[in-house]
């Protein structure tokens, strides 16, 4: 394999790896804004302790997700140098936005939301969620304008032989962010929902004491699935006419590129499907007492992630040959580098992540097992304690 | 601009270092000290300086574009050295099975770091044990808590490699004034803001 092959293999297995860890992250902060505002209001205690469950969760995967999103970031440097010498002007604003106002705010306001558990005043704790799920989602959107931009390349002028900023806001308008953009937020908020339900119906299967918990847990999955579905799909054919006119040429990029994008509408049609039919057997718990709904549940938990994955190879597959669509190809940005080191940060890389991936496993598994505390602890000292 | 971005780039890779190099001369000392006393005193610090190395990365991305990918690719080992390092630390930390793995992790980041001083200096290889020694002081110093000689090592783990880096010509390697003067809007009030957070949590965490 040439180095751009290897390059390319390890950008998609870095960005894979990495995508799943921002799905749940930024679906679980949703659900825990929803769960941190009812308690905060309420006083329950029943919601004290879900937003303490599935917000070890959270930290949990976000913690191991940080990692990823390091060699993410130093990847472009890495193995694209190309593409910084050629449209950095442009390019990295958003980029950098993201790692300012974003990424480096997100970490340190949940820094102190964890740190602050049970020592802060109630509302600014509140505060501090509210201000994290804020810069996730502001992570997010400068992330998807930085690559809009490479899917339409737009606000730039030519100056000799690189690409200058020449209208910000334009970058912000754009048709590939925007529609793109939506998608992507439905479908972490879908992954949240999934997740919860399945995570609630492993309880339910084990016959856990805690019902009033997993009752609440289940019926805020399956709802939030329920009304993010319809949302996803929506934004997802949304994005149809949009690429008919900026990249008509995308379903041609690889033989086989509409099999992804295929999988990806039946799993999206599936979850919408089938948490709808869920919605009714919610009354009266028919669908816990039921029981075998329970285990569809749980093997739902991979799907929407897969989906996802499917979804951006259909969406940067289909970009090729170009790295900035229609002026910077491929082959061009990859960096001046011996095909061997490439080699060995690739295989070095897709060990570790593979690692990783199954350390977030083990944790997320052994705290879901545990289950929520009955004597309140604390849920910081980061993930160690757990 | 210039001197300003210098400025942004250097305080930022300055936090990374001052904050990092107690966590990794904490991984490096744990073959020697209380392995359970020496983490737990680690625990409000961890992932506080990732973010620091994260922004410093973004930095100089936008701001030094015709840098960033020279720099980086033509240390690529080294960087592949660092981050494996990095990956394999924090999910060590984070796992705590095997101490040995802390301490491998610590040891790669440290050692790549010094690998890249030296690259960028044009010194032999020797040079790179330089860094492992340094955050092993400073980790020592933190966990013995001789707070006096805190800032001393501090400063001796951060100063390196921005001061290698400062015999760089950045001249016609940084990005067009619109672009660095619409950055500067943001980055001048978010480090402020992100050190008074993370004072906040340290002072909160150690009540």
């Amino acid at each position: 394999m040439s180095a751009v092959d290897l390059a390319r293999l390890q950008f998609a297995t870095t960005t894979s790896f990495h995508f799943l860890f921002v799905l749940l992250t930024l679906g679980l902060v949703t659900l825990l804004v929803v769960m941190q505002t009812r308690f905060t209001i309420t006083g329950a205690p029943v919601h004290e302790r879900m937003t303490r469950f599935w917000g070890r969760i959270y930290v949990i995967n976000y913690a191991l997700g940080i990692v990823t999103g390091i060699v993410m970031e130093f990847q472009f440097g890495l193995n694209w140098s190309g593409l910084a010498t050629y449209a950095g002007d442009v390019f990295g604003a958003p980029l950098a936005m993201e790692t300012l106002i974003a990424f480096f705010l997100e970490s340190t306001f949940l820094g102190l939301w964890i740190f602050g558990w049970g020592r802060l005043n109630r509302w600014l704790h509140l505060a501090l969620l509210y201000l994290t799920a804020l810069t996730a989602f502001a992570s997010a959107f400068w992330i998807m304008a930085a690559n809009g931009f490479l899917q339409h390349p737009v606000g730039y002028r030519v100056d000799g032989n690189v690409l200058r900023l020449d209208d910000f806001g334009a970058l912000l308008t754009n048709p590939t962010f925007t529609s793109a953009l939506t998608h992507v937020v439905f479908a972490a908020i879908t992954v949240g929902g999934v997740f919860m339900t399945g995570v609630s119906a492993y309880h339910f299967i084990k016959r856990t004491p805690e019902v009033d918990f997993f009752r609440r847990s289940l019926r805020m999955g399956v709802v939030t699935t329920a009304l993010a579905t319809p949302a996803l799909i929506g934004a997802g054919f949304a994005q149809f006419p949009v690429i008919a006119k900026f990249q008509p040429d995308k379903t041609e990029a690889a033989p086989w590129i509409g099999a992804p994008l295929g999988f990806m509408i039946l799993i999206g049609m599936g979850l919408t499907m089938v948490s709808w039919l869920t919605l009714p057997l919610l009354v009266k718990d028919a669908v816990i007492r039921m029981r075998f709904p329970l285990y569809l549940m749980v093997i739902g938990i991979p799907f929407p992630f897969v989906a996802a994955i499917f979804g951006w190879m259909f969406r940067e597959i289909g970009r090729q040959p170009w790295l900035v669509y229609g002026l910077l190809r491929t082959e061009d940005a990859v960096s001046h580098v011996d095909a061997s080191q490439i080699l060995l940060s690739l295989i070095v890389f897709t060990f570790l992540f593979l690692v990783l991936a199954c350390v977030d496993w083990v944790l997320i598994a052994r705290a879901v097992r545990r289950g929520p505390d009955v004597a309140p602890a604390p849920v910081s000292p980061m993930v160690v304690t757990l | 601009m210039e001197t300003l971005w210098l400025t942004v780039l250097g305080v930022l890779t300055v936090g990374y270092f001052a904050l990092a190099g107690f966590d990794y001369g904490t991984g490096l000392l744990l073959p020697f000290r209380g392995r359970e006393v020496s983490l737990r005193r680690m625990n409000p610090f961890f992932l506080g300086n990732e973010v620091w190395l994260v922004a410093a990365i973004g930095v100089l991305f936008a701001a030094f574009p015709r840098l960033e990918g020279e720099l980086l690719s033509g240390a690529h080992s080294t960087f592949t050295l660092v981050l494996a390092g990095l990956v394999l630390f924090m999910a060590a930390v984070q796992l705590r099975l095997w101490w040995w793995l802390v301490f491998t992790g610590a040891l790669m980041v440290s050692v790549g770091w010094g690998l890249f001083l030296a690259h960028l200096l044009h010194a032999p290889w020797p040079v790179a044990f330089v860094m492992p020694v340094l955050f092993a002081v400073h980790g020592w110093v933190f966990q013995t808590r001789r707070w006096k000689l805190f800032p001393v090592t501090a400063l001796l783990c951060a100063l390196p490699i921005p001061l290698a880096f400062s015999s760089i010509d950045v001249t016609g390697l940084m990005a067009h004034d619109d672009t660095l003067g619409l950055l500067a809007w943001v980055a001048i009030p978010i480090i402020p803001l992100v050190v008074l957070v993370q004072w906040s949590i340290v002072a909160i965490s150690s009540r």
